[in-house]
């Protein structure tokens, strides 16, 4: 009981850190709107009543506050470049970020535990070596690299030619398919290394503890060792590793891939949004991350319990 | 002989303990001979010396001249050909490594800095005697920046900083210091307990004297590490924001020549894409190999694992 009250105040605290932080940057020092919306030759009464709709002439913490209680009410405001409903707006783009990104991350971090265990399994051989060596390799480099060359390589003429250049018209299972497969192989390309890396190291470090080299003693067969100690073990920080990373690839991931490739999701969106100063979707974006990380971490506390009683 | 050794021990443990602690003798040669750590080390060395080079007007200084035709192929006056204004693609890739190495060694410095020096006091002032809202705040500090999507914090800050051309680094070595912090934190706390820190209480020492001078050197091993890592991670992170128009302004890096090929490629020009993404490619795999040999000298135990 106590640690949930616990857990509570220090939700309420990294909410409050992150919203404040962000409204700082984005808000109080992000660029000023009033000018791009009323045109030239604007009288100081309508330069004043345009600040006024924006809320510029309020003093900070009436702002900050107004953000708060806008976010715990889910009461968004509108958009101050298209006059959108942030609401519809977050309706209409986050289906499609997930539409792009989740197939790519879930094969992605497949894949890497996939290969994470081979290396594990096959400690100190080759095998071992070149997976290891690969993804150094594939740590090495770029995001944009990987983009460029696999939308040279797969949709244009120079390459094979098979998919759209750039863009999202998307309306039945086969556009989804030729507009979702590049950005996906970039993603998964991007983070094969890493995640091979993560579960090789996690993989290795539950192997290495007394209880396997116990079992490993008593004549129990390697697959059986991987397959329900070592792998059942490492449950947690897996979860906790694909759980922290959705909000993250969600939003950081989309950012660059929908910019690159001009699909209309929620990344191009904030993106945008800071380059414009649309400062309601901003703090939507900003504030309802912050929101989703503190929920994932209760969520991951309640997993640890369920899964490991020492931590109840 | 075995009295010098008590001696030294006995005085050993007031001395900073980095002298027999975690950067020891062992390390420089368990480095040597790892074989791929000696080949990311030389990749480094080799793109160092090239950025010295730049920056001592000998390498690359013609990077901005646009003396050549639109989109020429390689040949003996432009080695990698031009690009749409007509700039030496060889000559801008070999210029950008100082870009690089700038961003890279400010950056990977100030974050490391900042992660160990906020680490350390997180730790040293984290439970016993009592607990302190340092520790707390330091926490909380690194939770709520490891909370923002990152890329949209380095846009945000790189935009409300735009014009000033450091605000990507501002925007970088204030994100990048909490996992340094997160480490250099959990180490402190592990040496705090250990007996040459107790003793250098017991003979009443000045806590800020300890902690600075006794118990952060044992953590430089960590330090070395993420700086590395920090370094690739900026190299990196520049290429994102320039190519989102929020990176390096009135120079040239690798970043803005790879955004520049995102529309040439399309038509068929790939000078400037090979050149960027293979310099790119060399020195993120030679620190990459660096880092994970400086890790495995500095930690034989975990290595052989």
């Amino acid at each position: 009981m106590r640690s949930i009250v616990q857990q509570l105040i220090h939700g309420l605290l990294l909410i409050l850190g992150v919203t404040l932080i962000s409204f700082l940057l984005m808000v109080w020092f992000g660029p000023d709107q009033t000018y791009t919306l009323i045109g030239k030759n604007a009288t100081a009464a309508q330069i004043a009543e345009v600040r006024h709709q924006l809320g510029y002439d309020q003093p900070f913490v009436r702002r900050y506050v107004d953000y708060l209680t806008g976010l715990a009410t889910l009461d968004l405001g509108a958009s101050n470049s298209s006059g959108e409903q942030v609401t519809s707006i977050l309706k209409r783009t986050l289906p499609i970020s997930l539409a792009l990104m989740l197939p790519g991350f879930i094969i992605g971090n497949l894949l890497g535990m996939a290969l994470g265990l081979l290396a594990a399994f096959r400690r100190g051989t080759w095998s071992d070596r070149l997976i290891t060596g690969l993804s150094v390799t594939g740590m090495s480099i770029s995001f944009l690299i990987i983009i460029i060359a696999l939308q040279v390589l797969l949709s244009t003429p120079y390459g094979l030619n098979l998919f759209p250049v750039r863009g999202w018209q998307v309306d039945s299972i086969s556009s989804y398919l030729t507009y979702v497969t590049v950005p996906t192989l970039s993603l998964i390309l991007v983070t094969l290394g890493y995640n091979t890396r993560f579960y090789r190291a996690i993989f290795v470090e539950e192997s290495s503890r007394e209880h396997i080299v116990t079992a490993r003693a008593f004549g129990a067969s390697p697959a059986t060792l991987m397959w329900r100690h070592v792998l059942k073990n490492s449950l947690v920080p897996i979860t906790t590793r694909f759980m922290f990373s959705i909000p993250l690839v969600v939003i950081s991931g989309s950012l660059l891939i929908e910019t690159y490739f001009g699909i209309p999701g929620i990344g191009k969106v904030s993106f945008d949004a800071i380059t414009s100063g649309d400062q309601p979707v901003l703090k939507a974006v900003v504030g309802l991350t912050a929101v989703l990380f503190v929920l994932i971490q209760f969520v991951a506390d309640f997993i640890y319990r369920a899964v490991d009683p020492r931590i109840a | 002989m075995i009295i010098q050794r008590v001696l030294e021990q006995s005085v050993g443990f007031l001395r900073s303990d980095h002298e027999r602690g975690t950067v020891r003798d062992g390390t420089w040669s368990r480095l040597k001979q790892d074989r791929t750590g000696i080949i990311g080390l030389f990749i480094v060395t080799v793109f160092f010396l090239i950025s010295l080079g730049v920056l001592l007007g000998f390498l690359g200084q013609g990077w901005s001249a646009a003396d050549g035709g639109r989109w020429e192929s390689a040949s003996s006056n432009h080695w990698m050909g031009t690009n749409l204004l007509g700039q030496d693609i060889f000559q801008r890739a070999i210029f950008s490594t100082r870009t690089a190495f700038e961003i890279g060694v400010i950056v990977s410095l100030l974050s490391t800095l900042l992660g160990a020096l906020l680490g350390a006091l997180a730790g040293w002032y984290n439970g016993k005697p009592r607990k302190t809202w340092i520790d707390g705040g330091v926490l909380w500090l690194t939770g709520v920046l490891d909370s923002i999507p990152f890329y949209l914090f380095v846009a945000a800050v790189a935009y409300a900083l735009q014009g000033w051309p450091w605000a990507m680094h501002v925007a970088m070595v204030a994100t990048f210091w909490t996992a340094t912090a997160r480490l250099v934190r959990a180490e402190v706390m592990r040496i705090r307990s250990r007996e040459f820190v107790l003793s250098a209480r017991t003979i009443g020492l000045p806590a800020p004297l300890i902690l600075f001078r006794h118990v952060l050197p044992n953590t430089l091993h960590i330090l070395f590490v993420q700086a590395t890592i920090a370094f690739v991670a900026a190299i990196k992170t520049e290429v994102i924001l320039s190519f989102l128009g929020l990176g390096v302004q009135d120079s040239v890096s690798w970043g803005l020549m790879l955004a520049e090929s995102t529309q040439e490629v399309l038509a068929g020009h790939f000078n400037n894409f090979l050149a960027a993404s293979l310099m790119l490619f060399l020195l993120l795999l030679g620190f990459n190999l660096l880092a994970d040999a400086l890790q495995d000298a500095f930690d034989p135990r975990q290595a052989a694992l």
